[in-house]
């Protein structure tokens, strides 16, 4: 048995303006999970310490919580890994949302980007077309059942970078959720989802690898990956900012082996778009000032022939 | 294949006819940003390579390694880029190649952790290689220029290096996200809580500020995609860092140090001034083991660290 310092986040909207937090020892030994410590306290030292759960066993998704500073589920967190070296183990609501009661939270925005994809079997044709249920094959089901894993915890969510500077990000869980049906064979909205999920600013995943961290191995990085070449193949919004990003970058690695930062820019923005280009120019133009702008052209790397010969056997698009 | 030798070739050949040099060589893969906007930290690692005593034998016909873009266009061209460049090396005797951006040492170390896991992209990849002669047998390993520092140098030996030490300057380790994550491909250290940045920085004799901020994102891979949306990251890692007390940032990866250095200015109005300066690691480094400051390129920062470095008499 050890004494665990649980230093817990405390507010309550309705009639706190400045959250506090509360210090609860309990006599527990480490290896018990954070839920459980706060299970305790709850019943043996404060009754209104306030928190959801459900499962206790990593199925329900309820007790996403920050613990020790990274989101995790506490059911599945045990004191021991998250402990300060004073024996206290910070446990706070999850960031990039509204706070409601101590460490529940408004998950409303969560929620809202969830029901904007329509996560729900859409067919083209009717049920009575078909003499038996829709069947899938095992090989097209197998893309499907990692992301089928999701628990809609919102771990991944509240971990997200750039949720937190830009609520309008669908985030990582509603994409990877997007992906589970455009890639079921049995769905019929295939490109109204693609275009939907880009309206959702798809693009502004900013590759950080942050929902990694999934407690069920969902890996919504990699499956936003697939979700951005679903839609080049598709040629989905290929005007927007994030395709012609990508597809500028593979053009310049496939002439120069290297990705030449100036056309990337250009390319990106739009070489014709001048407002576009007029709001990177104060940057450029402080650059230039220190010497520090990449040369306009690149010289391309020995034998860059070979590159393009990678490039043409995969059929990799450029633009 | 080309009968011209690249100038590695060349160089080797030599080494090998004299066997002159004894210091450890190792293949080097400095990216793509390090040789067009950030040619400081290019210039500052040749540098602290020389003070280390190792040799760092550039890969000059090596491509970009996909810089987590190339995958949103087709899933295997940036594996198979990278395992020519892994031939490369191999082709060198040079099977550890080392990076000096957190992106190419994430994006190259996932390519090889699927070419050696794989035997399908193995035999995909060496398939085009053959085309041109080439051939990836999976020898290499890919890691950091901040890895070798603590596991082939040492902290200790780092220590013993150090002839101006920082004072007590108070720096802000920034990691970029790709050298620690996922930990499924990196896992040299905990992604979680890393700390090889702040050992290093205690190591040349400064302070390392601890803050929320270090492990997140700087938002370089999408400055373009939407504005405002990098600097906002910028601009509140930074506050973070400067709030808890630093004087300046080291990065191990150049596009964050573009995001960190070049976006703190648009990110005042909504996060407040910061002004941290941000050194490339190997500036730093290469400053403490006593390569002149004036060789280390600080000037073509756009934050100027050599006002902080008055402030500590770290120069004049």
């Amino acid at each position: 048995m050890a004494k665990i310092k649980l230093d817990i986040f405390r507010f309550d909207e309705a009639t706190d303006s400045v959250p506090h937090r509360d210090e609860v020892t309990v006599d527990l030994p480490e290896t018990t999970t954070v839920l459980d410590a706060l299970e305790y306290a709850k019943a043996e030292v404060d009754g209104s310490i306030s928190f959801r759960r459900s499962c206790r066993s990593a199925i329900c998704g309820s007790c996403s919580m920050s613990i020790g500073g990274v989101t995790s589920l506490a059911c599945k967190t045990s004191c021991g890994s998250a402990m300060e070296e004073d024996g206290s183990v910070k446990i706070d609501p999850m960031p990039n949302f509204q706070p409601m009661k101590d460490l529940v939270v408004h998950m409303d925005p969560f929620w809202d980007k969830y029901a904007r994809l329509k996560p729900y079997l859409q067919p083209n044709d009717a049920d009575s077309a078909h003499a038996t249920e829709r069947r899938v094959s095992p090989d097209d089901m197998k893309k499907l059942v990692d992301v089928a894993n999701c628990i809609m915890c919102a771990t991944c969510y509240s971990l997200c970078p750039v949720v937190s500077v830009d609520p309008a990000f669908a985030g990582p869980a509603a994409i990877a959720y997007a992906y589970r049906f455009i890639e079921d064979v049995r769905d019929g909205k295939r490109s109204d989802r693609l275009a939907q999920i880009s309206e959702d600013y798809l693009w502004l995943c900013a590759h950080c690898y942050a929902c990694s961290y999934c407690p069920k191995h969902v890996d919504p990085n990699d499956r936003i990956v697939d979700v951005k070449r679903a839609a080049i193949t598709d040629r989905v919004m290929m005007n927007e900012r994030g395709p012609r990003h990508a597809l500028v970058v593979a053009k310049t690695i496939k002439q120069t082996g290297m990705l030449a930062e100036t056309e990337v820019i250009q390319g990106t923005v739009g070489r014709f778009n001048i407002r576009g280009l007029l709001k990177v120019a104060p940057l450029g133009a402080r650059m230039a000032l220190k010497g520090k702008l990449p040369p306009p052209f690149l010289k391309p790397v020995p034998k860059v022939d070979e590159i393009r010969t990678i490039f043409d056997a995969l059929e990799a698009p450029v633009r | 294949m080309s009968s011209t030798l690249l100038p590695e070739e060349r160089a080797l050949d030599a080494h090998v006819r004299t066997n002159s040099s004894k210091s450890k060589r190792y293949g080097f893969f400095p990216g793509c940003v390090a040789k067009e906007s950030c040619k400081e930290l290019f210039n500052s690692t040749m540098l602290l390579a020389d003070r280390l005593g190792i040799e760092l034998v550039e890969l000059t016909a090596a491509s970009c390694c996909g810089a987590s873009v190339l995958n949103d266009t087709n899933r295997d061209v940036a594996r198979v880029l990278n395992a020519r460049t892994y031939a490369q090396a191999e082709a060198l005797g040079l099977d550890d190649v080392i990076t000096i951006c957190s992106t190419c040492t994430g994006h190259m170390r996932a390519a090889n952790k699927e070419l050696r896991e794989s035997e399908e992209h193995m035999a995909q990849a060496n398939a085009i290689l053959g085309k041109f002669g080439a051939n990836y047998k999976g020898s290499v390993t890919v890691r950091h220029l901040l890895w070798l520092l603590i596991d082939d140098i040492g902290l200790d030996k780092l220590r013993s290096m150090v002839v101006r030490p920082l004072n007590g300057l108070k720096v802000a380790p920034f990691y970029g996200c790709h050298i620690i994550r996922p930990e499924s491909v990196n896992g040299w250290e905990s992604a979680r809580h890393p700390h090889s940045l702040e050992d290093v920085i205690v190591a040349l004799g400064g302070e390392a500020v601890d803050y929320a901020g270090k492990t997140r994102c700087c938002g370089f891979h999408v400055q373009l995609e939407k504005d405002g949306i990098a600097s906002s990251m910028v601009g509140q890692n930074m506050r973070m860092a400067k709030d808890n007390g630093a004087e300046a940032v080291i990065t191990p990866c150049p596009l964050c140090h573009l995001a960190l250095d070049g976006y703190q200015a648009d990110a005042a109005a909504r996060w407040g001034r910061t002004d941290l300066p941000v050194f490339h690691l190997p500036q730093l480094v290469a400053y403490a083991l006593g390569v002149p400051a004036e060789k280390l390129g600080l000037n073509k920062h756009l934050i100027d660290p050599r006002e902080v470095m008055v402030s500590r008499d770290l120069i004049n």
